[in-house]
């Protein structure tokens, strides 16, 4: 049997990564970028509700600023480093990937290494016995 | 006097308890004396918990609980579930259900006797512990030093029927894995051989789960209408607190589903059945101790979260001990096969796993961080959906043909069937995503979604004889509660991925048009009620040649004062349009209005799981 059934998880696999490269594409206006921008930002102001969200005069401003700020070409980083500057990086809902959140961002590349280890293991055992 | 009365019975309860564990060791209690004086224990803290529910009721403010947290104006629901809307209130329906479901458990019968005592006794140090804690840190039953005659009011974001009962049903979910905890440290105290166990641990872990699922999706659609945010998932702290147990317990439920296939591994249901009720008290110790930040304001005090800290390392450490001393073998070696039922059950445990401690990271992460460095982050959101859904999405997968794969072989029946049937699929979804709207998350969810449905269905078809008897429905339960699943990705992907917004300002009389139709604010009015002033936008909506009302606003709460949202939500089957009334500024009204295709059938898939948890519970 060629079409064994791992064919459709190299399948998905294919499509997915074909479909995030569309993505990139297709997804380059300026309202679009600051609305997936300021939905990871945190409203200071707000209880645990994003800044795109929110209503809150204080979002409303962050929203303009960061209008403004990809209107002069700034890139998302910048724009992220500025307000983490401005105000601590409690405003990132997804917290900046630097050493001190190395942890945070490899511990379920961790998790999965060590579940990938232990089925490895399983199966190494069951053949022997 | 009602005070007093509740406060003597959790006492004696605490008392009872005492006794039992140290019978134990000085006189040997018969079982059925066991089992009575259990009962009794459970039906004095059920009087502790009336009285303190008869105390809301009559607004007798002579108790300091009820002076704090309630109010005479408030209707008579709410005057019950204010009961259970404060710390001291909850931990007592905490404990309430902590005897109730050892009430229950006193009558299992097929069970080794001291199996069965030694499972009641170690929920009664369950039920010392958490007494001991409301007496000494968190009494409801504290007289008012001075005499009021007016209470302070229910936090009014409380005051809703989906609210009122959620914290009941919540907590049985919670509750519920204390007994599969307690049978599982007891089998490993109790050093036998025999498996009965399981299948009892099977029956109560479903019940919780069911228990857990309910709690759950009440909190999540009370978050969707009364938060007014449009959405009713928001990775609040104390919602991944919910969810951790959530997913452990569906792991444990899957994992005891190996014993019918004779293949058993006993050791992780045992570390399952432990780490399910650990996370269930490092829940409630994070949202006792107030050090998250969250939409469930608590009051916060630090000796109530040490008091907890204490218990759950006691437990927990105990348990595991335990665990680590007798240890117990694996006789049989599990026949695993890529893929076979038996493999694939182990996989998507690990992945559960793996997305609750991912979960459980992310949630306590900002409290490390604070500690260690003086700096505050924020783990939200876009960090769980850029992690814990990639992880999910190869269980997801699995799900959708793990009950057609065999224990023993690792081929499918009908295989090509299957594979030609996932190809068409995913085409069809990604035309017709390509003509209407591209968006790869949503294309995932949908194919997954609808694949789980359709591969489900195929397998009744193709495995079972249709027969319309309740045997028939316990068979096909497994096929039935993915399909539940299926239909809530597709749900949960469409109201998410697809969801529209519309920002308006308004004059009273304008007409503004949603996804073609037509809405008119058609006037604006506030009304007084028993305990709140309302203020409602009625917006009037064309459809065809009928007219729909929906009114969304906000309520102002003079006692508390606060003002909480009411968003106004016209539902239809393929979508919700949710309406909230923003401020006045200029004359003008802002209005914003969220289109949400398909939420319905989140509620629906949900609603299908439970079900098939219930018919999972009853014997075959």
């Amino acid at each position: 049997m060629i079409l064994n059934h791992y064919f459709k998880y190299f399948l998905l696999l294919f499509i997915s990564l074909f479909l995030f490269y569309f993505e990139a594409l297709a997804n380059d206006n300026l309202d679009n970028k600051v609305k997936s921008l300021t939905l990871e930002l945190r409203c200071m102001t707000c209880q645990n509700q994003s800044i795109y969200d929110s209503d809150a005069e204080f979002s409303n401003d962050i929203k303009k600023i960061v209008k403004k700020k990809f209107e002069e070409g700034k890139s998302e980083y910048e724009i992220k480093q500025f307000l983490v500057e401005r105000y601590g990086e409690y405003i990132l809902f997804k917290p900046l990937f630097n050493f001190k959140n190395l942890f945070l961002w490899a511990f379920p590349f961790i998790l999965l290494a060590i579940g990938l280890f232990f089925l490895i293991f399983l199966n190494r055992k069951n053949k022997v016995s | 006097m009602s005070s007093l009365v509740g406060f003597l019975c959790l006492v004696f309860a605490v008392g009872i308890n005492i006794f039992l564990i140290f019978s134990k060791y000085l006189l040997k209690l018969k079982i059925v004396s066991f089992n009575i004086l259990i009962r009794l224990s459970c039906i004095l803290t059920l009087a502790s918990f009336l009285s303190l529910i008869y105390a809301y009721l009559v607004s007798d403010f002579s108790n300091f609980n009820v002076f704090q947290n309630s109010h005479s104006d408030k209707p008579l629901i709410y005057k019950i579930s204010g009961t259970w809307g404060n710390h001291e209130g909850s931990m007592l329906l905490w404990v309430s259900i902590l005897s109730i479901y050892a009430f229950f458990f006193s009558f299992t019968k097929k069970i080794d006797l001291n199996l069965k005592k030694l499972t009641l006794l170690i929920q009664s140090f369950l039920h010392i512990s958490f007494s001991l804690f409301i007496i000494f840190t968190s009494n409801p039953f504290l007289i008012n030093s001075v005499i009021v005659h007016e209470g302070l009011g229910l936090n009014p974001i409380l005051q809703d029927p989906g609210l009122a009962i959620h914290p009941p049903i919540l907590y049985a979910g919670y509750v519920g894995y204390s007994i599969v905890f307690s049978l599982a440290v007891a089998s490993l105290m109790h050093e036998s051989n025999d498996l009965e166990w399981l299948s009892i641990a099977k029956k109560w872990s479903l019940i919780s789960w069911t228990f857990l699922t309910g709690g759950i999706a009440l909190g999540s659609y009370w978050a969707y209408y009364e938060l007014g945010w449009g959405g009713w998932w928001f990775w609040d702290p104390v919602e991944n607190i919910s969810l951790m147990p959530w997913i452990t317990g569906l792991a444990l439920v899957h994992s005891l589903l190996l014993v019918k296939g004779q293949q058993i591994l006993k050791k992780w249901i045992i570390f399952l059945s432990i780490l399910c009720f650990s996370l269930s008290i490092f829940g409630t110790f994070l949202v006792r101790s107030g050090i998250l930040t969250s939409v469930h304001s608590f009051a916060a005090d630090a000796s109530r979260g040490l008091f907890i800290l204490l218990i759950f390392f006691i437990i927990t450490g105990f348990s595991l001990v335990v665990f680590l001393l007798k240890f117990p073998d694996n006789n049989k070696p599990v026949k695993f096969l890529f893929i076979n039922k038996v493999s694939a059950l182990i996989i998507n445990n690990i992945l559960m796993i793996i997305a609750t401690l991912t979960i459980l990271l992310g949630t306590i992460y900002p409290i490390i961080i604070e500690v260690l460095t003086n700096n505050r982050i924020s783990v939200g959101g876009p960090y769980f959906n850029s992690t814990v859904i990639p992880i999910m999405i190869p269980g997801f997968l699995l799900m959708s043909i793990a009950p057609v794969l065999s224990w023993q072989t690792n081929k499918i029946k009908n295989s090509y069937y299957y594979i030609i049937c996932f190809i068409l699929i995913s085409v069809i979804i990604l035309i017709q995503s390509y003509l209407t709207e591209f968006n790869s998350w949503g294309v995932i969810g949908l194919i997954l979604g609808v694949w789980i449905i359709i591969a489900s269905i195929s397998a009744i078809i193709l495995s079972y004889k249709l027969k319309l008897n309740f045997k028939f429905l316990q068979n096909i339960n497994p096929h039935l509660a993915h399909i539940g699943v299926g239909i809530a990705i597709i749900g949960i992907t469409c109201s998410s991925v697809f969801q529209k917004e519309y920002d308006y300002n308004l004059n009273t009389g304008d007409n503004f048009i949603v996804n073609e139709i037509n809405v008119v604010l058609d006037k604006i009015e506030t009304k007084n009620e028993k305990n709140f002033q309302a203020l409602r936008a009625n917006f009037l909506i064309q459809e065809e040649n009928s007219f729909k009302n929906v009114k969304s606003g906000k309520n102002y709460y003079p006692v508390s004062k606060m003002i909480t949202s009411e968003a106004g939500i016209l539902h239809q089957w393929d979508r919700d349009i949710y309406f909230i009334l923003g401020d006045q500024k200029d004359e003008k009204w802002f209005v914003k209005v969220y289109v949400n295709p398909f939420v319905s059938l989140i509620w629906l898939g949900i609603i299908i799981m439970i079900c098939c948890g219930f018919i999972g519970v009853i014997r075959k």
